[in-house]
């Protein structure tokens, strides 16, 4: 039989999320929002408190939680402000290519520093002509000597401005599509990388997103991860663990969406009483609460079946896709609830619709999950 | 023997302590006839003296000993303790001050009593005292039985009031000097400052607390709330707000992790309500909430609220406080 | 120095606090307790004095039943405390502030002990007597009401301030002696993952304590009537509205001093 209860363990690290989300997060997540502004000094607090890089292992100095712990924090901070975890989470998605494709030497090199004080990495694979076409990848490693020089432009990469290093996904022989893709690990440092200013965002607003150029920009072979031509597959092996927490980070805008209209309806009179006591509120609450508990089971779930060493393509893609689907209905219906003032930007709940619009859209758009479950589901059927 | 009650009696500068005159009206509720009122204090001096015989004691035990004056409230176990077996008394009353607190735990764990505190409602049962005190934050209230021979209780701050009747002066014997282990006499206190909560009551005596909070914005503007408090003739207290931000000392605060209050009434000026201020006041009797959000957590507490600016609102209190006070 | 800790867990403060069936207790179903008010700002006091006093060791004890005397003990732990003690006893013992001290006294015979530091009161049942209790049960001097705790080393004492109705007092004690703390003049730190993780596998050592009937029984637990919100004052100009307040609180409420 499943066990849906909590360890003691897993409570004392949520409540650790929670905390820091209540008290450090949300008080600033409007002024973030609005401003907007990337308040790195969050950031700061949130590494100090171990909240960030939770999947690096523990022997480089990480604390290797399973991704079930780590959906856990993520919820709870998403509850506190979207965006913000947006950047604080970037890290782990930066890193995974490394702790999956990486050797013990790159690992020991690239993770241990992460650990030891306040980075930030980004994830270098979407480009200007193709995001989820992750295959047709334009830009170039060409061999040169012992090592590589890259050439090309990435866009929409989180934390971009502010990153120490990048893991990026080039092509050495664009005729072999995906097949000739290679990871590399790029430090900002590194003559000819720059990042482009910030863009201005609909949502997210207190993460910073920008492009990344990289002109003649030279890559010692030891700084490749696994083989040539392997990128491809760290590439997806890294959204498979990725993916999860995005339906958590779904889960908290939602769940927040539902503690706003829920404490509004009761407080908010019309005809004589609370509007919590008309049916067409409690309807839509019922509906809310449904969607939210359902997004978390099938989050946990998809988190427990990749953390038992599983594959969980499936699972993950219905956690994220079914998650970040109803985070935008429940932030559109606790909008709906607050009637007028759920459109002000005096209001919290207009944030949350815009902040939800973006897991319908990145670490694989739904359209993709929906491919994949597709292709997953029909395969037991052919 | 009939059971009695005995008053530890806390003076500051020859003055008896308020809170020492409701204790003696609680002690004399408790006391068999027979057995009476007794007070045990370390300073007999004529005007403490005859302060108690106001209130109804009949004996006083002096417990004038020099090692005593700048020594911790410890010491001063045995002394009483001493006052209560010569009295027969089976009750031990104290003010509901840092004294009788400190006290309180010391004379139950050597007397093998039990012990409440805060308490706002005593009555003998049968089988011992039963006590009400409020709990959590004045969130709720308790009933206790104290089962056992004997008894040691503080009373919360303006829970009872003291007695009052033709003056008899009580009489007074003087007690040998206690035991006292030398680990007890140890620490001494070096000075004694005067109290950070300005010029009025202090906070946990005052029958009236005016606070300021976030509100007020600041630390200049606090002194419209001190004029208040002036005018009402109130303790000024403050929000974990004011205080973190060093407007006024930490001693001002009022809340979970500042002191609590049960003052007759309680003004709270531009102070929202959170969770962690109201655990400390929510037990006043009266609540005067003064904000500007409508719809802030203080006024679900509130017994009265205006919602408007401060800034307006205080001065035209203060004013008409001082109006109404001198008729 | 060696220090000890002392700590009760309460129920968290969003609580919403309900009696038991039979009306005597609060009802601990569904509660979630926690380290909290006072005696997170003790252990923040307890780590600050170890950080200043060279060679300096924090154990944490708490008195109580499982689970959750170990769980703040975990807490205190994560923290930053060096070791814990758990007094496996009733709720009732641990909530008569008397009787845990009577429970706790013979476990710290064999701690080694310079300074025993607690809370002024816990956060539940608010009695304030444990420390004084626990004083006077070790023989050592207690004082509550403390802030402003500072160790000097030269003299080999602590010199602090009670907040006291007759003014500040400053004082000066050698050790051992027990410090009840009035307020949080530091601010509590944050446990950290790793020591959150660390905390889970630290072993905590058991006493059981000797059975004792508190002599305080608890008979009835009860909620305040709600609030029915505040009366909310209607005015044109604020002199109206003051002149509105002073006659309510003469006339209605007779709190007018």
């Amino acid at each position: 039989m499943p066990d849906f209860s909590l360890t003691p363990e897993q409570e004392s690290l949520r409540d650790l999320a929670r905390k820091f989300a209540r008290t450090e997060m949300a008080p600033h997540a409007q002024e973030c929002d609005r401003t907007p502004r990337f308040p790195e000094e969050i950031y700061r607090k949130a590494y100090d408190l171990g909240l960030m890089n939770l999947n690096v292992p523990t022997e480089f100095g990480g604390s290797g939680l399973s991704l079930l712990d780590q959906c856990l924090i993520v919820e709870e901070l998403a509850y506190g402000c979207a965006g913000m975890t947006t950047s604080i989470i970037a890290n782990c998605l930066a890193l995974e290519p490394i702790i999956l494709g990486g050797s013990s030497e790159q690992k020991q090199r690239f993770l241990t520093p992460f650990c030891q004080e306040y980075h930030l990495a980004s994830f270098a694979l979407t480009e200007p002509t193709g995001g989820s076409d992750a295959g047709a990848i334009r830009t170039r490693a060409r061999k040169d000597g012992d090592g590589y020089v890259l050439d090309g432009e990435k866009c929409f990469i989180t934390n971009a401005p502010h990153a120490s290093l990048y893991a990026v996904f080039a092509t050495t022989d664009p005729a072999a599509k995906h097949r000739g893709i290679s990871a590399f690990v790029v430090p900002r440092s590194a003559p000819g990388v720059t990042p482009g200013k910030d863009e201005e965002k609909m949502g997210h607003r207190a993460s910073s997103t920008s492009t990344v150029r990289f002109d003649g920009v030279r890559v010692p072979a030891a700084d490749r991860l696994g083989a040539e031509g392997e990128g491809f597959s760290v590439a997806m092996r890294t959204l498979d663990q990725t993916r999860t927490p995005i339906g958590a980070l779904a889960t908290g805008i939602a769940q927040a969406a539902l503690d706003h209209a829920a404490r509004y309806a009761l407080k908010r009179q019309s005809f004589g009483k609370p509007i919590a006591e008309h049916q067409a509120i409690q309807i839509k609450l019922a509906n809310m609460a449904q969607s939210v508990h359902a997004a978390r089971l099938l989050t946990w779930h998809a988190a427990w079946t990749i953390d038992r060493g599983a594959k969980g393509s499936l699972e993950s893609s219905i956690a994220k896709c079914f998650a970040s689907d109803a985070s935008f209905q429940v932030a559109d219906e606790a909008i709906q609830t607050f009637g007028g003032y759920g459109y002000m930007k005096e209001y919290p709940v207009e944030k949350l619709l815009r902040d939800a619009k973006l897991t319908q859209i990145y670490e694989g758009a739904n359209e993709i999950q929906r491919t994949v479950i597709a292709r997953e589901l029909l395969r037991g059927y052919a | 023997m009939s059971p009695g009650a005995l008053v530890v009696v806390e003076t500051h500068g020859g003055r008896v302590a308020a809170s020492s005159l409701e204790a003696a009206g609680v002690a004399a509720r408790l006391a068999d006839p027979a057995g009476g009122v007794t007070a045990v204090a370390t300073d007999a001096a004529p005007e403490v003296v005859a302060t108690l015989g106001g209130v109804g004691v009949a004996k006083l035990f002096s417990l004038a000993d020099a090692r005593l004056a700048a020594a911790p409230v410890a010491a001063l176990a045995a002394g009483v303790l001493a006052a209560a077996e010569r009295s027969g008394a089976d009750t031990i009353v104290l003010g509901g001050t840092a004294f009788g607190r400190d006290l309180a735990g010391r004379l139950a764990a050597r007397w093998n009593a039990a012990v409440a505190t805060g308490v706002t409602e005593v009555h003998r049962t049968a089988s011992g005292l039963e006590v009400k005190r409020p709990v959590f934050g004045g969130r709720a209230t308790e009933t206790r039985r104290l089962d056992g021979p004997r008894a040691v209780l503080t009373i919360r701050p303006h829970a009872f009031t003291a007695p009052s009747g033709a003056p008899t002066p009580p009489t007074v014997e003087t007690l040998a000097s206690p035991e006292v282990p030398a680990a007890v006499l140890a620490p001494r206190r070096v000075a004694v400052e005067a109290t950070a909560t300005g010029t009025g009551p202090s906070l946990g005596d005052a029958a009236i607390v005016v606070s300021g909070g976030r509100g007020v914005r600041t630390p200049e503007n606090f002194r419209l709330v001190e004029e208040l408090a002036a005018a009402l003739g109130a303790a000024v207290g403050a929000s974990r707000a004011v205080t973190d931000a060093g407007w006024r000392p930490t001693s001002f605060q009022v809340g979970q992790t500042g002191k609590s209050v049960s003052p007759q009434l309680y003004v709270a000026v531009g102070i929202s309500g959170a969770i962690q201020h109201l655990v400390g006041m929510v037990s006043s009797r009266t609540i005067v909430a003064i904000n500007s959000d409508a719809s802030a957590p203080i006024f679900k507490v509130a017994d009265y609220g205006i919602v408007g600016d401060l800034f307006q609102i205080v001065p035209a209190l203060t004013a008409e406080v001082r109006r109404a006070r001198a008729h | 120095m060696e220090i000890v800790v002392c700590i009760k867990p309460v129920p968290e403060a969003e609580t919403r606090l309900r009696p038991t069936a039979d009306g005597t207790r609060a009802d601990p179903d569904g509660v979630k307790f926690v380290l909290a008010g006072y005696d997170e700002s003790s252990v923040e006091q307890a780590l600050l004095l170890k950080e200043a006093v060279p060679a300096s060791k924090v154990h944490a004890v708490a008195v109580g039943p499982a689970p959750r005397s170990e769980e703040v003990l975990r807490a205190a732990i994560a923290l930053g405390c060096d070791s814990a003690t758990w007094v496996d006893a009733t709720a009732d013992t641990a909530d008569d502030g008397l009787s845990a001290a009577r429970a706790l006294a013979p476990a710290l015979a064999g701690l080694p002990h310079d300074l025993v530091l607690a809370g002024k009161q816990a956060g539940d049942r608010e009695s304030g007597v444990f420390a004084a209790a626990l004083g006077e049960l070790l023989g050592v001097p207690d004082f509550g009401f403390v802030t402003d705790l500072r160790w000097e080393p030269a003299a080999a004492r602590f010199t602090f301030r009670r907040a006291t109705e007759g003014g500040v007092e400053r004082w000066e004690s050698p050790v051992p002696c027990v410090i009840a703390l009035q307020q949080a003049w530091n601010d509590p730190r944050t446990a950290k993952l790793p020591m959150i993780l660390k905390s889970r596998k630290a072993p905590i050592a058991k006493v059981a304590a000797a059975p004792a009937a508190g002599p305080s029984i608890p008979v009835k637990f009860e909620l305040p009537p709600p609030r029915s919100g505040a009366k909310m004052i209607e005015y044109k100009t604020p002199e109206e509205a003051a002149q509105t307040l002073v006659r309510l609180l003469k006339e209605e409420a007779k709190v007018f001093p």
